[in-house]
């Protein structure tokens, strides 16, 4: 629901961490979405099609959405499990909302282009 | 809106590109002003609640219920962001306690930073419960913390009783689930039992209540939480004259 804006916190995001000469070589943005972030990669694409439009630095970038799924630790057994159908339960039967993976909303690489064009 | 992007494709970078791994928290801007408003209110032992539900679920009739129950024992004030109106702000003024639009213009959720700037056009000296009321919606405003003490998710007997299924994180990040509207109960299809069932799969320490701002059902566990809330949010300063009062109203209940 508020793809634009992530893709703003984005934008602005790339801008605080590298230099401004770095940015305009900015091809490609990883971003790694757990689960439980409610982003939706397809609309993600569509409001980063419509905001690089406007935001001329960044037209030249590729945006890719990878999805986490829910993992949860039990502290009981001390296992990791995988959540489905948002049961948060371990395998050995004890609920746990320890999650360990699911709510990350992070760019975790960014690509730049070795020479301008 | 949509022009074919080929302008992506015919310039597409040739040779090399450089990596940089990196770890940008896209939200990492709004849990620093979150902090912030948590450390302000910590400061004045001022209990801070999230409220959040779909769009009309009863929110401002709640605040409305709980303002007539609490107004006389404690000091109560509401924040209350919604898309447009001011509506809901004057509800509660009405019902005798300070309150504040934030109108998003058109943004889904209440980010922190709103809430941080509102919080300088309210008086919040002295106040011992601040409600923020968030815009309706189960989505977005998961993912935002506002410094809250306590997330509280409503969901009425007229919704499907679904939702903890379709929206998990707002109620696995929830500390209580109000059941609101319970007044309805005997003419929709909606059980009680699913719904806590499946909110406690989801979350399993999730708190439960059936209120009806209407017919008052419920209202005296709410506010009793809330109280019990209130008295431990000022038991870390013991200086408190208010904290006596507060357990005496709470025993009377
Ligand atoms: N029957 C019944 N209706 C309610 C109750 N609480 C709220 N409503 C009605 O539900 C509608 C939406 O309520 P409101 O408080 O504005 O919802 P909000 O959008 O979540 O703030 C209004 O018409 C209220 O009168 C309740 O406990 N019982
Ligand atoms: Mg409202
Ligand atoms: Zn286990």
């Amino acid at each position: 629901m508020h793809e634009v804006s992530l893709v703003n916190s984005i934008f602005r995001s790339i801008e605080l961490e590298f230099p401004k000469q770095d940015v305009e070589r900015v091809r490609g943005i990883f971003m790694r979405v757990g689960l439980l972030s409610n982003v939706e990669p397809v609309l993600m694409q569509s409001a980063f099609a419509a905001v690089i439009e406007t935001e001329s630095a960044f037209r030249q970038a590729t945006l890719h959405v990878e999805v986490l799924p829910i993992l949860v630790h039990c502290a009981e057994c001390d296992k990791t499990s995988l959540v489905e159908n948002y049961k948060f339960v371990c395998a050995c039967g004890k609920p746990s909302n320890n999650i360990v993976q699911g709510t990350e909303l992070l760019i975790h690489k960014v690509e730049f282009a070795l020479d301008d064009d | 809106m949509s022009t074919p992007h080929t302008h992506k494709s015919n310039r597409a970078p040739v040779g090399a590109v450089q990596c940089e791994n990196t770890s940008l928290n896209l939200l990492k801007a709004n849990d620093f002003v979150a902090k912030t408003i948590r450390d302000r209110m910590a400061a004045q032992s001022t209990l801070v609640i999230n409220i959040t539900s779909s769009a009309g679920s009863g929110k401002t009739t709640l605040m409305q219920a709980t303002a007539a129950r609490l107004k006389d024992t404690l000091s109560m004030a509401v924040l209350v962001g919604d898309l447009e109106t001011e509506r809901d702000a004057i509800r509660i003024r009405e019902a005798g306690v300070p309150s504040l639009q934030i109108v998003t213009g058109g943004i889904c959720h209440l980010e922190a930073q709103m809430v941080l700037q509102a919080m300088d056009h309210i008086t919040l000296e002295g106040v011992d419960l601040l409600f923020i009321e968030n815009v309706g919606n189960l989505v977005c405003p998961a993912a935002f913390d506002l410094g809250e003490d306590y997330r509280v998710t409503l969901i009425a007997t007229t919704e499907g009783d679904d939702k903890p299924k379709k929206y998990p994180r707002m109620f696995l990040t929830s500390e209580v689930m109000l059941i609101s509207k319970a007044d309805l109960l005997p003419y929709v299809p909606f059980s009680v039992e699913a719904v806590v069932q499946d909110a406690r799969e989801v979350n399993p320490d999730i708190h439960a209540i059936t209120v009806s701002s209407t017919s008052g059902v419920g209202i005296d566990e709410w506010c009793e939480w809330l109280l019990e809330r209130v008295r431990e949010k000022k038991g870390s300063d013991e200086s408190n004259d208010s904290v006596v009062f507060l357990s005496k109203q709470l025993g009377s209940m």
